[in-house]
């Protein structure tokens, strides 16, 4: 298959695991569309190959985590060729990166660290934005990260100011709803709020994924590593009300579970995206 | 704690910002950041140390996916004190995760508290080695017959570019046998001090293969991966095996589908 099919504005994704790879080529379970990490692929490896395969069957979204996109430097031009390169094989039907910085001074810190939400930092973000789309030859999808610290000096209100990345590049925005409770959770503020001062046009995938509780502090880390808890749950239904039918992703990234767990988390969301669709819009 | 901190107000200060924070999360030392952070009922420096503790763990485990039998000979906890201490002083440049730790070994080489392991080093040249197959695809093997368009008195000249997934390795420690025996459940007893070895390690479609080269073939080859032009490999391979056979030996490079590319080069320097 070589015509790239889009991706349903209500179908339901899973983040594609190497442990998952076999199962899923065997059984060709229906998937709405497979979401990978880009920096994982762009190395000739065996996965890239299966990857190659499954990309027959399954629209990919192409999730990148490296980019840094918020660093105080020009963008990593190698980077952004291999991601190129990577697209031109992969073909995907979407392109997301994060509000965030990982690369500063050639050195790379494997996290997604907040910015300071500045006139400053919004110009230079969106300058990078820019590039990146001009480059890639395709919009990008912008997520809102999930925090456990905030500066002191960051008058811009977060959602105002990924809202504010959109209007000016025309990227998209890629709700994270777990990220949203999660922040919320950290810094006490209204996750409904947050989601209330997202411009909707913009909204153009929702993540949604499992936390845990921090030992010893009242902190809720983001790691990927267990079911979507309910509150989430009823965030996610709050934001389907407010954004409509998008496509969603599970994100399972550490503690793997069984691909049936996986794909069990997937049939909420579609259930969810039902009830949203044919009962809530009725 | 410093007077001023930065605001962020220009890029400038974002830059100073964002150097603080790599200091922080690399070096452990929050003091010249944790002004610029709010605190939210939490110290700032625990908030810091989230994102430290977030970095060493992945960077750790990507480390310990790279180089499993080092980790295997060291044991967990002692592995990610090597690690950490690495990790501080050579973060990653690529940000594709299995490109990180090609100076691994040399760190571990010069890492005292290793020292009563002294083939440790080797062991993480190898599975680096082994981390390069893994990850580069094969070209194209050359057949033996492009050669012979060289004319005959150029031949001595001609360079071989080889497969990019090769490596070539040579140790005094039986470095092939000890790998292998810790990725054993139960590790068989290995004499350590049954020799060295001289490895080569490639991407075979799939799959990782290495095997062990006699002197003379093992220098031929990894003179050729370094650039030389036949006369110069094959100078070298003499000195190793006084009956070095060139013919047969290139000929083996071909059949093993190794050379990609060759070209002629009378600049370079030959022995005479």
């Amino acid at each position: 298959m070589t015509k790239r099919r889009p991706i349903p504005s209500c179908s339901v994704g899973i983040g594609l695991r190497s442990p998952h790879v076999s199962e899923i080529a065997a059984t060709r379970p229906a998937i709405g569309f497979l979401e990978v990490h880009a920096e994982n692929y762009m190395a000739e490896t065996p996965a890239l190959d299966r990857l190659l395969e499954l990309r027959r069957d399954y629209p990919v979204s192409l999730h990148g985590v490296a980019l840094s996109l918020g660093s105080a430097e020009e963008l990593d031009r190698r980077h952004l060729c291999r991601f190129k390169a990577l697209m031109e094989r992969i073909e995907p039907l979407l392109v997301s990166e994060h509000l965030a910085w990982s690369a500063i001074g050639g050195a790379y810190l494997n996290d997604l660290l907040p910015l300071p939400y500045t006139e400053a930092s919004l110009h230079l973000f969106c300058r990078h934005v820019e590039e990146a789309q001009e480059a890639l030859g395709q919009r990008l999808l912008i997520e809102n990260p999930s925090a456990y610290l905030r500066y002191r000096y960051s008058p811009i209100p977060e959602p105002e100011f990924i809202g504010e990345v959109a209007r000016r590049t025309g990227c998209g925005i890629l709700c994270d709803v777990n990220n949203i409770y999660v922040s919320a959770w950290n810094f006490g503020f209204d996750p409904a709020a947050y989601l209330d001062a997202l411009p909707v046009d913009a909204i153009r995938e929702i993540h949604l994924a499992g936390h845990h509780a921090a030992e010893d502090v009242d902190i809720l880390i983001d790691d990927h590593s267990s079911r979507v808890v309910k509150p989430v749950w009823e965030l996610h239904a709050a934001a389907l009300r407010r954004f409509g039918p998008v496509p969603t992703l599970i994100e399972w990234d550490t503690n793997l579970p069984t691909l049936e767990v996986l794909l069990d988390e997937a049939n909420h969301a579609e259930e969810l995206a039902y009830v949203h669709r044919y009962v809530d819009a009725a | 704690m410093p007077k001023s901190w930065p605001m962020c107000t220009d890029m400038s200060m974002l830059l100073e910002l964002q150097m603080r924070l790599r200091r922080a999360v690399l070096g452990g030392d929050t003091v010249e950041i944790v002004a610029a952070i709010q605190g939210d009922g939490l110290d700032p420096a625990a908030r810091v140390g989230i994102y430290r503790h977030h970095a060493f763990a992945t960077l750790g485990d990507a480390l310990q996916g790279t180089f499993p039998v080092v980790c295997r000979l060291v044991d967990k906890r002692f592995f990610a004190y090597a690690a950490h201490e690495y990790l501080r002083e050579h973060p990653p440049h690529s940000r594709c995760l299995v490109e990180y730790g090609a100076d691994f070994a040399d760190f571990l080489a010069s890492f005292a508290p290793c020292e009563k392991l002294p083939y440790l080093a080797d062991v993480a040249r190898f599975e680096w080695a082994l981390n390069i197959a893994a990850t580069v695809r094969e070209a194209t093997p050359l057949q033996a017959e492009m050669l012979a368009a060289v004319p005959a008195q150029e031949a001595a000249y001609v360079a071989v570019r080889l497969q990019p997934s090769l490596s070539y390795f040579a140790s005094p420690w039986p470095i092939d046998a000890i790998w292998q025996a810790n990725k054993e459940d139960e590790v068989p007893p290995i004499d350590i001090t049954s020799g060295g070895t001289s490895l080569e390690i490639r991407r075979a479609g799939e799959a990782v293969s290495w095997r062990r080269l006699d002197p003379g073939t093992f220098e031929f080859r990894t003179a050729l991966a370094d650039g030389l032009v036949l006369a110069a490999a094959m100078a070298a391979a003499t000195l190793k095996d006084p009956a070095f056979d060139l013919t047969a030996a290139l000929q083996h490079v071909f059949n093993d589908g190794l050379a990609v590319a060759f070209f002629v080069s009378p600049e370079q320097e030959t022995p005479r």
